[in-house]
């Protein structure tokens, strides 16, 4: 961002570059979008609301007075009546990491304006996202169809189910908003909405690519907040 | 100039309330005198300050109103002041803190020479276990519950046997002798509280919370529960009774042990089947 | 991109303008304001009756719906408190009333006052309504979100009077909503109510969510030119910082929300231990009841201080223009606030000394507590050193300025008491509690509201409120709330218990009968007196004299507008730069005893105003 200009100011890097940002007029961030910048404080707020539920997880976890059930058993997948432990949820994590990858690759496509890159990116980001949350439901039934409950389970502590289910619902709620958002966008991007400047159907704001980046902003944020989840469900 | 005098009759009022207050703490009646000193000394520093600050006020009130020919000073900061005031109220803070802390320590710390008393607390009600000769309380659980085992103790723990049950709401202790309440609920928060001893915890179930403190007043003194606990919880009361040695003596011959009422339930079987048989 | 950063003709028009009029002898780059980084607002300007006062999106209109809707839940509280004082000092008069009634009461009573009323009042009122005004903004900066954030919280709002209606009625848990008790029968409400409550929570936490994050971009990023952060109005910078806090401690809120349904709906056990109830066990085990004490604390408490230290901002305005004098020590009060916003993630478990958590949290948490009374006291002198030496007007503004301060600095004190762990013990949970909260966190902000009311209202309506009518209503409501509070402290001294719905059979509580009478007269007098208010208003629009602009001789840019009241976007055609500090009063050689934000420095060249 330092080679930006900006009149009448000088974008000093480092330490000093914040303090003379802090203390002057206008803006904190310097050239940030106030889209962008909102995308951020959001993300800062729903890392608590993670964090929360993952404390919570811990604690809960470690005061069963029941043993916590033997996860790489539990979350394991037959494949040819063989168990292989870990092996959905590694694809689940490839491919929502690589849709991370295409995610990245529109926004610079985008404001590349290069119109049919950024769309069919964004398309095969929608895709991915849609075929993790696919996945899950698979796990999920799975899963269910063996007897785990909310409230119940039977190889373990009832707490398993518990977390498990809320918070791998609730991150997937975050993927499947985030799906929509993207195929909205697909459509918009293909539309030739952001280089039209077309105000939004509610908003009524301009239209303009930087969305595409706060999008991503999201999108990566719900990615790393996967990560957490896989190492704090399947790895423990 | 009305408004200067009424504050300051509020502030005097204040002060003056405090003196002649008919309503004050209740007689002491445990070793928690350290608290009582501390609210006193609280009471003094904090009471010093809020009067010298709303004197300050009052008087600026009456000097400085507003009158069309005089200007304000201007003077943004003075950095001097500022320190001396963020110093001294540091010093202040810090020695109230001290004896709070000091006196916490010794709450959390139980004589090793205390009586463990064991109090159940449920909706709405309460009762108590005191171990046998052994001078152990048996383990207990929840599940275990039931009327020929009104405390749920585990029915192989051999310390279980011998412990006394006082299927009351009031209990009896001895009087300077240190107690430790060891808190358990069988369903939601509870707090076993007697103003005359100052102290209190809450009682969470699936779990044990403790505190302590050592009666010095003989008498009888009634328990409340201090922690929400549902409808019934302002009615949710209980009783102490604090007697000399020699009564309290007396008085724990008369309890009955498990082991006794274990006897007694199967008694009541045995006769309840014969009935049935005939 | 690029295009984002043009800077608009205008203002560039406008940086060199400043300069004219200026005496010629003075060198013009003092006057020197950096060109706009950032393009003119892209406005939506309503066009319709709906779009213009429903479903608004001037950030004005949003502050008085919010207003307007936590004060309705403000009166709703208010008559439940009238409710429960009659059942404390008459009971023989309140035969109507059940122990169910009662503690449904005191818990809708506590959260409506503590998340419907004063924090909507604070944050979604005065923050909308002052922060685009304030740092010189045309609106907040997503319009339509902010228009989305009222609704929401207007639904939160709805479905928690819903609960008053469903079977079993609305929950009777304590505003804790501590479990197990809240979801198990012996509760009152403890069906429908309770999840009503939880629902209406977690959707009022995603409306504020979308508000807050308004407030903070607007504060941050679309300042007007010369406003620094350093230049902001307390006021500013007391929601802003509460608008922070509340962005990272209501996610605790909304997380212990969803696990607690759970708990209710789906029979999970994240809180529920093993539970025997009726002679039989239920289905639950393994839960911990202390966890959801920790998440409610950690937003619990910092959610005394968003209430709090948009507080401490507004009263410190009101004081500094109402005295005639700057501020005292602004960069101490900028850093109180901020440092007491930190701090305040510190120290949760000061609610839990007697919670049955381990005992040694209570040596870290006593000091943390402690560590906030250093920069809360220096609030205070601050407060009172501006007062000194100042040309105190001593208008119903000022007196619930005053007012402020003696509830703020007497409930503080109490503060000191219960922060102090073993001090704590045997205050815990007693009337004591009850009355210092009331007066830290009731009343005192309560004051601020009542002073900012008649402080904006010029300014909001266009018109004066009536003076001697203000005067009673400061008198009554100043005299009456601190009869009922102040006493209350001994009744937690002798030992009564909170959340008691009948107290009269023990000896010692007997005594008490008297003050409790005394007490619940004073809290009817008191409620009936803010109906003097509503009174004030409705006849000041009537008939009540027109206000001239900036009628306080007020500096900040909120008195500045293109028009009184301010029209959307605030500021007609070009937006104010900013020279200075809001707080130039009575400078020594300037004509008038206050010099606006906008005045540039060669225009008072000949002052001794210092730079800021
Ligand atoms: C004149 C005005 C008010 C009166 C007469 C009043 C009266 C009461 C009474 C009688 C109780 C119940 C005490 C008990 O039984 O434990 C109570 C509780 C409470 N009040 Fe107020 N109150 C007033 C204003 C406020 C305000 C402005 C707030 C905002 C902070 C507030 C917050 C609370 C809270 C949080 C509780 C605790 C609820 C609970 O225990 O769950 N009150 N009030
Ligand atoms: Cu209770
Ligand atoms: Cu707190």
């Amino acid at each position: 961002m330092s080679e930006q200009k900006i009149d009448g100011f000088e974008l000093k890097p480092g330490f000093k570059g914040m303090a003379s940002d802090t203390g002057s007029d206008q803006t904190m961030f310097k050239g940030v979008h106030w889209g962008k910048a909102m995308m951020w404080i959001f993300l800062l707020s729903d890392t608590f609301v993670f964090s929360c539920f993952l404390i919570s997880y811990m604690k809960g976890r470690g005061s069963t007075i029941v043993d916590w059930p033997n996860t790489s058993e539990v979350f394991s997948l037959h494949v040819g009546g063989v168990p292989v432990p870990l092996l959905l949820i590694a694809i689940m994590t490839f491919v929502l990491i690589t849709s991370s990858g295409t995610m990245a690759l529109a926004v610079k496509y985008g404001y590349e304006k290069n119109r049919k890159m950024c769309g069919w990116l964004i398309l095969a980001t929608a895709v991915g996202g849609l075929t993790f949350v696919g996945m899950q439901v698979f796990e999920w039934s799975k899963l269910i169809h063996e007897g785990v409950r909310p409230w119940g389970n039977p190889f373990g502590a009832a707490q398993f189910g518990s977390f498990f289910f809320m918070i791998t619902g609730f991150h997937g709620f975050h993927v499947s908003i985030g799906v929509i958002f993207l195929f909205i966008y697909t459509y918009k991007v293909f539309a030739g909405h952001y280089d039209s400047k077309k105000r939004g159907w509610f908003t009524k704001m301009k239209g303009d690519y930087v969305e595409i980046e706060i999008l991503g902003l999201y999108w990566h944020f719900v990615d790393l907040v996967w990560v957490f989840i896989f190492a704090f469900f399947y790895l423990w | 100039m009305h408004a200067g005098i009424i504050f300051l009759l509020v502030i005097v009022g204040s002060v003056l309330f405090h003196i002649f207050t008919p309503w004050y703490w209740t007689d002491i009646a445990s070793n928690w005198g350290g608290m009582d000193s501390t609210i006193t000394l609280t009471f003094w520093v904090g009471g010093g300050v809020f009067v010298a600050v709303c004197l300050f006020m009052v008087y600026c009130v009456f000097r400085y109103s507003h009158k069309e020919d005089r200007r304000a000073e201007y003077k943004p900061e003075d950095k001097k002041l500022e320190k001396i005031l963020t110093w001294a109220t540091t010093l202040g803070v810090a020695a109230l803190l001290a004896p709070g802390l000091i006196i916490w320590n010794q709450y959390v710390n139980v004589p090793k020479n205390a009586l463990e008393v064991d109090v159940m607390a449920w909706q709405w009600g309460w009762q108590y276990r005191l171990p046998g000769a052994d001078g152990k309380l048996g383990t207990t659980q929840v599940r275990n519950i039931a009327d020929n085992n009104p405390f749920g103790i585990n029915p192989d723990d051999p310390f279980g046997k011998d412990d006394i049950m006082i299927e009351s709401d009031v209990i009896n202790l001895e009087n300077n002798r240190p107690v430790k309440i060891l808190l358990r609920s069988v369903d939601v928060l509870h707090n076993w509280y007697v103003p005359q001893f100052r102290s209190k915890m809450d009682a969470v179930p699936g779990t044990v919370t403790f505190y302590w403190f050592e009666p010095n007043k003989v008498g009888e003194y009634e328990v409340l529960c201090a922690e929400y606990c549902g409808v019934g919880h302002y009615a949710m009361r209980g009783g102490v009774e604090v007697q000399d040695k020699a009564d309290y003596e007396v008085w724990l011959s008369e309890q009955e042990t498990f082991q006794q009422l274990s006897a007694r339930y199967e008694k009541l079987n045995l006769d309840g089947n014969k009935l049935a048989k005939k | 991109m690029s295009e984002e950063y043009d800077n608009n003709k205008s203002y560039q028009a406008q940086s060199s303008e400043v300069l004219d009029g200026s005496a010629g002898s003075i060198n013009p780059d003092m006057d020197y304001v950096r060109p706009a980084e950032i393009p003119e607002q892209d406005l939506y300007h309503a066009h319709s009756f709906i779009e213009k006062w429903i479903f608004c999106q001037d950030a004005k209109v949003i502050g008085v719906q919010y207003f307007l809707t936590a004060v309705f839940t403000g009166i709703v509280g208010l008559i439940l408190s009238w409710l429960m004082r009659l059942q404390l000092g008459f009971p023989e008069l309140a035969g109507f009333m059940t122990a169910e009634h009662y503690y449904q009461f005191v818990t809708m009573h506590g959260m409506i006052m503590v998340v419907y009323f004063l924090t909507a009042l604070f944050l979604g009122g005065f923050g909308n309504y002052l922060i685009p005004l304030m740092v010189g903004a045309r609106d907040m900066v997503f319009p339509y979100v902010n228009m989305l954030s009222f609704w929401m919280f207007f639904v939160a709002v709805a479905v928690l009077m819903a609960s008053f209606f469903v079977p079993g009625g609305p929950t009777g848990a304590g505003w804790t909503l501590y479990p197990p008790q809240t979801i198990l029968e012996g509760t009152p409400g403890s069906g429908m109510g309770i999840l009503l409550m939880l629902i209406s929570l977690s959707l009022f936490v995603i409306g504020f969510t979308m508000g807050g994050l308004n407030y903070m971009i607007t504060i941050l990023q679309a300042r007007t030119r010369g406003m620094t952060l350093m230049r902001m109005p307390l006021t500013v910078w007391g929601i802003f910082t509460a608008t922070v806090l509340a962005m990272l401690a209501f996610p605790a809120l909304l997380v212990s929300a969803i696990m607690m349904t759970l708990d209710k709906v789906l029979q999970t056990s994240f809180f529920m231990p093993t539970i025997l109830k009726a002679g039989e066990v239920l289905e639950y085990g393994g839960g911990s009841p202390i966890l959801f004490q920790h998440l409610f604390w950690f937003f619990g408490h910092p959610e005394v201080y968003i209430v709090a230290l948009p507080a401490f901002g507004i009263v410190s305005d009101l004081i500094s223009v109402h005295a005639r004098k700057n501020i005292f020590g602004y960069r101490m009060m900028v850093w109180a606030i901020v440092g007491i916003g930190g701090l305040s993630f510190f120290v949760w478990a000061h609610h839990m000394y007697v919670s049955g958590m381990n005992p040694w949290f209570g040596f870290f948490f006593a000091t943390t507590t402690l560590i906030i009374a250093v920069p809360t006291a220096m609030k205070v002198y601050n407060w009172i050193l501006t007062l000194w030496r100042g040309n105190i007007r001593i208008n119903t503004v000022m007196l619930w300025c005053l007012g402020f301060i003696v509830t703020f600095v007497n409930g503080g004190i109490t503060g000191i008491f219960l922060g102090n762990v073993s001090v704590d013990v045997p205050l815990s949970d007693t009337y004591f509690v009850i009355a210092h909260f009331h007066m830290v966190m009731g009343i005192a902000p309560l004051m601020v509201i009542m002073g900012a009311v008649y402080h904006w209202f010029p300014l909001v309506a266009g018109k004066m409120l009536h003076e001697g009518l203000g005067k009673w209503h400061f008198w009554i409501t100043f005299l009456g709330a601190y009869s009922i509070y102040f006493p209350m402290h001994y009744l937690g001294f002798i030992g009564v218990p909170r959340r008691y719905f009948e107290m009269y059979d023990s000896p010692y509580m007997t005594s008490a009968v008297g003050m409790n009478e005394f007490i619940s007269i004073a809290a009817f007098i008191v409620g009936a007196a803010q109906f003097i208010l509503v009174f004030n208003i409705i006849k000041t629009l009537k008939t009540g004299k027109k206000a001239e602009q900036n009628p306080w001789k007020a500096n900040s840019l909120e008195w500045y507008t293109s028009t009184v009241p301010p029209e959307h976007g605030n500021f007609g055609e070009r937006l104010p730069v900013v020279h200075r500090w809001p707080y130039d009063f009575s400078v020594p050689g300037a004509k008038d005893d206050f010099i606006p934000q906008t005045t540039a420095p060669s225009e008072v060249a000949n002052t001794e105003v210092e730079k800021t």
